[in-house]
């Protein structure tokens, strides 16, 4: 019974985080360093709950906070590519702008008389034995299906080959006809809308917005591309670890060990612990693509 | 191209060019460093804009606002530093920019790719990672490439820079045989065999302007070096002074590479006071390794490596330097300078704990400018000002700056990885006659070079290596071309 707990909510936790991975794999092999994978996420979280809320409706809602994270990576191109801006600098503010973003947004809009959460996009749940049930969301069947196709559709397509190129070595690529910039501008694209359905998404399981409630997702995310070596399905592997140790979190919330009561809180470090942990140990063993943060 | 002019800031680069090539030929264009060669070549290609000037393309006016519209009429260009991304695979490269569709079908794309080389007679491992290529396979891959994109036109940068002789032959076979099948090439190129041997007409350029556009059969080989450099050149001076007691001894070294292989194998060298020895070979014979084992960046496993007879095998690259250990390193932008830097502040970079640079353990900001000054002059480095940074100056200046700072305090052993890449005629000769006074005196050199012929002409004895090993030619044959070259592919 512990085992399925553990197991389901391994699934649901770890789905948010793949999205957002993705989106960071979209930037960073085009040659984007992208820190703002967080900043995006609650921007999207928040303006999902919203236009929900307005249109009461969750399709709007969805669409508009992948909108809203779209715009933020568009910014972020804007200030890397056409004004030569730092990579970390720019992704800090995107965070910064999404951080005060979202708590004036959150404040000024919404709807403080209403009590039921915001409608979200309906999910089937399975029943399984013994009492456990098992949300299926649009959003968990993607983080799981995406990360596949996307692999694939990188090494097959010529918008992969450009994207690899331009990743590695963008004055070479211009020599050979290809455009950094416009290259470039389509990665973004994508990663505003791959973590705008990752904020979509931890918005719709709970429901209502709450201030930074990605709770540094977008920084698990990005520290999971990097051990994954820039690659999606490895990524989606050290997502679903991250995933793992969240849950098993939760689980043992509350438990004594060798009679000691450990608070909560050092509980909920587990995840992030483990993070620093496997990027100290990991982070030189992997390849990062040489171009990142080159003009 | 008529009447082309481009101007860079202050710098004329280009004043009213004209070039005209005709189809089906070679047509080289040679001149010295900075003379414009590279600058036309790009705005040919569409990597740059011209200030001025008419471009027409089979006869009909064009202009081409970026590369891809170059590729698309036809015109492709081969650069000086290779085009090819290392982490993508050999089709990859082929491929990129050029792709059949927004969908590849690798199939296809292998067996076009598999005909193409067929037809030149290269061989590819097309899955394999660019990185693994040879210089000259990457060159070959270059040509396939130009081929993929249909190019009519094909621009040569300094094509036969890191070929070995054959490799070099073979690529001109090659380039021979496209023109047969209407292909157009252009060779930009700083060495005079290569026009006599595979060209038909011949565009010199100094200083941004056309000196002279001949068919190479109406010229001679001392005619155009004086139209290169606008005077006639006096060659260096006979070599072999007296030659004085042994200085630098290596004996049975062994060192691996960074694949844990054997790029030394247990190699015995000795260079004596006043002597400048050639190490010939084809690049990754083990040079590169030797080169950092004696510079002390590279960790040995056997043997030792002694100078003055001292063993220095065990020091740090400082205590070497300050024993006066030169260097004139491979690659200048990642070895030699620090880009950002100013040439002031580069003109002290290795030699910072030196007297003149060093006073009570600070650097003397103003001996160090005196300095560069003088390092600057040495091989008329162009420059605007030595209080800019290094990346402001073009290849072949940051070479002669780097060649410069090497000669400049009392070198005891110079330590020179192609000295002359990148250099014009005049430059290169510049260069070995600096070293070669350091020789006289009391110095000794180390000379690595993939190009044999300026080895013969400069060195007072060349030895050959081949797969990590050292072979010296037999006695009075420490000159002989035939002798060395056999040496160098194994052949005893």
């Amino acid at each position: 019974m512990i085992v399925l707990t553990i197991l389901i909510s391994t699934i649901t936790l770890s789905a948010p985080l793949i999205l957002a991975a993705l989106g960071g794999y979209t930037s960073e092999r085009s040659g984007i360093i992208n820190i703002g994978l967080e900043g995006k996420m609650l921007m999207a979280a928040c303006v999902t709950s919203l236009a929900a809320a307005a249109f009461n409706n969750a399709v709007m809602g969805a669409l508009c906070g992948i909108g809203s994270a779209t715009l933020l990576s568009l910014l972020h191109w804007l200030l890397t590519q056409k004004f030569s801006l730092d990579h970390i600098i720019s992704g800090m503010a995107i965070n910064a702008i999404a951080m005060g973003g979202t708590n004036f947004l959150d404040r000024a809009f919404t709807d403080t008389e209403r009590t039921s959460g915001v409608p979200v996009l309906p999910s089937l749940t399975l029943k399984l034995g013994s009492g456990a049930t098992f949300p299926i969301s649009i959003y968990l069947i993607l983080a799981f299906l995406l990360p596949g196709l996307l692999a694939l559709y990188i090494r097959r397509s010529r918008a992969g080959l450009r994207l690899l190129a331009v990743g590695n070595d963008p004055d070479k690529s211009r020599l050979m006809g290809v455009r950094p910039l416009r290259v470039r501008l389509v990665a973004a694209l994508a990663t505003g809308l791959f973590t705008g359905l990752a904020g979509a998404m931890i918005l719709s399981n709970v429901g209502r917005f709450t201030n930074e409630m990605t709770a540094g997702r977008g920084y698990i995310a990005l520290a999971a591309l990097i051990l994954g070596g820039w690659r999606p399905l490895q990524a989606m592997l050290a997502c679903i670890t991250f995933g793992l140790f969240e849950a098993i979190q939760i689980q043992l919330q509350g438990t004594n060990v060798l009679g000691a009561k450990i608070p909560s809180e050092a509980w909920s470090a587990l995840p992030y612990l483990v993070t620093v942990i496997a990027l100290a140990g990991f982070i030189g063993k992997s390849r990062a693509p040489l171009g990142l943060g080159k003009p | 191209m008529t009447g082309i002019s481009k101007r860079f800031g202050a710098v004329q680069a280009l004043d009213s060019v004209d070039l005209h090539v005709k189809a089906g030929a070679i047509h080289a264009l040679v001149g010295e460093n900075g003379a414009g060669k590279t600058t036309l070549m790009k705005i040919l290609y569409g990597a740059l804009h011209p200030d001025s000037g008419q471009l027409s393309v089979k006869g009909s006016s064009t202009e081409f606002r970026s590369s891809a519209q170059a590729i698309a009429a036809g015109v492709g260009m081969v650069s000086q530093h290779y085009g090819i991304i290392p982490e993508l695979s050999c089709l990859q490269n082929l491929m990129l920019g050029a792709e059949d569709g927004p969908i590849i079908r690798s199939e296809e794309a292998r067996q076009r790719a598999e005909e193409l080389a067929r037809s030149m007679g290269f061989r590819f491992d097309w899955n394999a990672d660019a990185s693994l290529l040879s210089p000259a396979a990457a060159q070959k891959l270059e040509i396939l490439k130009l081929l993929w994109r249909k190019a009519e036109i094909m621009i040569l940068d300094e094509p036969t820079a890191m070929l070995s002789p054959a490799d070099g032959d073979a690529l001109f076979h090659s380039l021979r045989k496209l023109t047969e099948d209407g292909a157009t090439v252009i060779l930009v190129t700083h060495r005079l065999p290569e026009v006599f041997d595979h060209c038909s007409q011949v565009t010199v350029l100094r200083g941004g302007k056309r000196v002279a556009e001949k068919a190479v059969f109406e010229t001679s080989k001392n005619e155009l070096a004086e139209l290169i450099v606008g005077k006639a050149l006096e060659s260096n001076e006979v070599r072999n002074p007296e030659l004085g007691s042994t200085r630098l001894q290596i004996t049975r070294l062994q060192v691996f590479n960074d694949r844990g292989a054997e790029a030394l194998k247990s190699i015995n060298l000795e260079v004596k006071s006043g002597e400048i020895v050639g190490i010939a070979g084809v690049d990754g014979s083990g040079q590169r390794e030797l080169v950092q084992s004696l510079v002390g960046t590279r960790p040995i496993s056997q043997g030792t490596i002694t100078f003055d007879d001292l063993p220095i095998s065990s020091e740090s690259p400082a205590m070497r330097i300050a024993a006066g250990l030169r260097l004139i390193p491979e690659d200048r932008h990642e070895d030699g300078v620090i880009e950002e830097w100013s040439l002031e502040e580069n003109a002290a970079l290795g030699l910072q704990r030196l007297f003149p640079f060093s006073k009570k353990g600070k650097i003397d900001i103003r001996r160090r400018a005196e300095e560069a000054a003088k390092i600057a002059q040495r091989f008329s480095t162009k420059h605007g000002g030595l209080a800019q940074p290094m990346s402001s100056l073009s290849g072949g200046n940051q070479q002669r700056f780097v060649a410069a700072r090497a000669l400049d305090i009392e070198p005891k052993l110079i330590v020179a990885f192609q000295p002359a890449r990148g250099l014009d005629l005049a430059a290169t000769a510049e260069v070995y006659r600096g070293i070669r006074d350091a020789c006289s005196a009391g110095a000794c050199a180390l000379v690595v070079s993939f190009d044999l012929d300026e080895l013969l002409e400069n060195c007072d004895r060349v030895v050959a290596m081949n797969r990590g090993e050292v072979f010296e030619p037999p006695p009075n044959k420490e000159l002989d071309r035939d002798a060395i070259g056999r040496l160098m592919v194994g052949a005893q």
